[in-house]
């Protein structure tokens, strides 16, 4: 098959699937069926990537479009919807299917106590999200790039308020459309904007030095809401509402990727403006620093990684700001695994003990020991051990900072590395060492379906950071192992992160009581200042303006439309009097205008 | 023939239509009204025919005696059911529609 046929199967097998759950109530409604039918929509989709990667593979940097026009207007089409298969897409579509696969398959295990309508509901949501990020990955253009990014922005929102019974879980789901949507705007100003400039919506357009910087730091807001990016990031710890699958797929892997993604497509468009670059770099290194420090104060072990990510995903940002598409892409597809990876074992751990509180857990790995090892792997992998995925990609996004010599940025996202060794082996410690808790002591194991998902992500955990050679070739991007000084650095802060933490939590050679002196700035974390700040700001803001809108709505708007009521209810009142019911008064106006009409004939 | 003469009397039986419709009380007087009314019409257009030679208007007036039997027959169908209802056909009884 060409790569244009296998794409448009790997976009349009989900699309269907999506629209025959919604059609076909019943078969929704009957759950198990519409959850195998999404997986086997999932596994066509992911084996159609694959053969597009391979394809990609055999013929480096081809390059596939197929468009159709879109938008006409005075005589040609302003846009085009197609699909277009190169490196960066073929390889993004391969870690989208590969993990909503492996998370679809965990969730039958997950899932399987939900009742059947929600179960059908829940894969509908599954194979919608891989319709709409795949057509995000794929589009020819920053239009249909848009259409896409809205489409994940609603199943994202349809799926953290998945229990929306649940007030906080809609209350989440909520805040995380607003504040997407509120960045949004950015990238909707920003496209526009592409389109003022230079007539069209391309991704490798020239744009006139003085639209650039307003335009693509337009565009990177958007990016800051959809990647989490400090100070719109609040909205993704909230998102752990949603069933952990869906932290996985959504709120971990791929979707908050998406706004990287965009970053790498339009890195050409980003290269032309300086001030923005740096921008990135330092917003990327903020976040991924502030983020890390909170991640050390949760108790939830989801919060946890939801901060983690929002700290990798600055990472990743950093890079590009640097230059470096390929360590921000690199890491991207890394990250994708084992912070995916990361979740399904949460996921499985939440699954056997009821809690998310790490108290309820505790020396979980003899109840489930691949569960641990995968956890293990996919956590050292994070905190950047030597060898492992992470290791590669965020030292080429170290490198690079270093090269641009922007040592601000270079100095926070060490100490994050040092942070986030530190974070996740607290977790790791916590959860699966040390006396076990009562739940944990009654956990049950999973079920396969719960753990093949383990074992296949493990695999890209462990062994990615290899490949990091071949997807530069894949992607046309020159690539070199450094293992210079900074490689070195962060490696031994990164060790000594985990010693740190094992001391701490595992051997309680150095007492908690040690930290006392931190008491307060965690509390101060705690206490979620910039959530405060947002709500401050609503309530003296928005709601003061909402509340002059209502008043000019309730008593101006409404006001004239009572009148006009009222104008018609006593209009009708003195018109009724005309109908007197008598057939003979009608007669008579009838003749009476027929003797008018023909006096004014005669007249005439 | 002297048109005008005819049409006179069309138009004088026409205003004794008109008349019945206005005056009658009783449902049975305002239907022979309107038949009235009908035939000043056809007398019309029988006059008009006769006067041009052409057979148009005679044609039509034969579709109007049609048309009217037809209506006087739904006439005479609300006529009993309005007696019947109310053991009269005074027009005056039937107000319902203004409510």
């Amino acid at each position: 098959m060409s790569p244009i046929s296998l794409a448009l199967v790997a976009l349009l097998v989900p699309f269907g699937m999506a629209l025959l759950l919604v059609l076909a109530a019943p078969l929704r409604r009957a759950g198990w069926p519409a959850a195998w039918l999404s997986v086997l929509a999932a596994a066509i989709s992911l084996g159609a990537s694959l053969s597009l990667l391979a394809h990609q593979v055999r013929n480096t940097g081809s390059l596939s479009l197929l468009e159709q026009p879109w938008l006409p207007h005075a005589g040609r089409s302003l846009v085009t919807v197609g699909v277009q298969v190169d490196g960066i897409s073929a390889s993004m579509a391969v870690i989208v299917t590969l993990v909503a696969f492996c998370v679809q398959v965990f969730s039958l295990g997950y899932m399987a106590a939900e009742p059947k309508a929600d179960l059908g509901r829940y894969f509908t949501y599954h194979s919608l999200f891989i319709f709409s990020m795949l057509a995000l990955v794929f589009a020819p253009n920053m239009l249909q790039f848009f259409a896409g990014w809205e489409l994940v922005g609603l199943t994202s929102y349809l799926l953290i308020g998945f229990y929306y019974r649940k007030p906080s879980a809609a209350r989440a789901a909520v805040k995380a459309f607003w504040i997407t949507k509120f960045a949004d705007m950015g990238l909707l100003l920003g496209v526009i904007l592409l389109f003022a400039a230079t007539g069209g919506f391309s991704w490798e357009a020239r744009v006139d030095p003085a639209a650039i910087t307003l335009l693509t730091l337009l565009i990177f807001v958007g990016v800051m809401g959809k990647s989490a990016q400090f100070p719109l990031h609040v909205w993704l710890p909230d998102a752990m509402e949603g069933p952990t699958p869906v932290s996985a797929l959504l709120h971990a892997a791929t979707m908050v990727a998406a706004g990287v993604y965009l970053l790498v497509r339009a890195s050409p468009l980003f290269a032309q403006a300086e001030l923005t670059l740096e921008v990135m770099t330092w917003i990327g290194a903020i976040t991924a620093f502030g983020a890390a420090c909170i991640a050390l104060v949760q108790t939830d072990i989801k919060k946890v990684l939801a901060y983690s990510t929002c700290s990798q995903l600055g990472y990743m940002v950093a890079a590009l700001g640097a230059g470096s598409v390929l360590g921000g892409f690199f890491h991207l597809m890394t990250h994708a695994f084992f912070k995916a990876l990361l979740f399904l074992g949460a996921g499985a751990v939440i699954h056997a003990v009821h809690s998310n509180e790490l108290s309820a857990m505790g020396g979980l790995w003899r109840k489930l020991p691949l569960t641990a090892i995968t956890f293990i792997i996919a956590a050292l992998a994070l905190a950047g051990f030597p060898g492992l995925a992470g290791f590669f990609s965020k030292d080429l996004i170290l490198e690079a900072i270093f090269e641009e010599q922007r040592w601000g940025p270079y100095a926070l996202l060490m100490a994050a590395a040092f942070l986030t060794a530190f974070y996740m082996s607290r977790v790791v410690f916590l959860a699966f060492f040390g006396a076990p808790s009562e739940a944990a002591s009654r956990a049950q194991p999973s079920p396969w379906s719960m753990r093949l998902p383990l074992i296949v992500l493990a695999i890209p955990s462990l062994g990615a950071g290899l490949l990091a050679w071949s997807f530069a070739e894949l992607q046309g991007l020159p690539y070199q192992l450094h293992l210079g000084p900074t490689g070195l650095v962060a490696s031994v802060l990164g060790l000594s992160g985990i010693v740190l933490a094992y001391l701490v939590y595992a051997r309680r050679s150095i007492p908690l009581s040690a930290f006392a002196s931190l008491a307060p700035i965690g509390a101060s974390i705690r206490s979620a200042p910039i959530d405060r700040l947002y709500q401050a700001l609503y309530a003296q803001g928005a709601l003061r303006v909402a509340a002059l809108i209502a008043y000019i709505d309730r008593y101006l708007i409404d006001g004239l439309m009572n009148l006009s009521a009222w104008l018609t209810i006593v209009g009708g009142r003195r018109l009724r009097q005309v109908q007197t019911g008598n057939v003979r008064d009608y007669v008579l106006v009838l003749v009476g205008a027929l003797i008018l009409l023909s006096a004014w004939s005669v007249i005439q | 023939m002297n048109l005008s003469a005819i049409l006179l009397l069309a138009a004088g039986l026409f205003c004794v239509g008109v008349y019945g419709l206005l005056t009658r009380r009783n449902a049975i007087g305002i239907l022979l009204s309107v038949e009235l009314m009908a035939n000043a019409v056809n007398i019309n257009l029988v006059a008009f025919s006769a006067n041009s030679g052409s057979p148009l208007g005679q044609v039509f007036a034969l579709f109007t005696m049609a048309v009217t039997v037809a209506e006087v027959v739904v006439g005479l169908a609300i006529l009993i059911l309005l007696f019947r209802s109310r053991g009269g056909v005074l027009v005056d009884a039937a107000q319902e529609l203004k409510r």
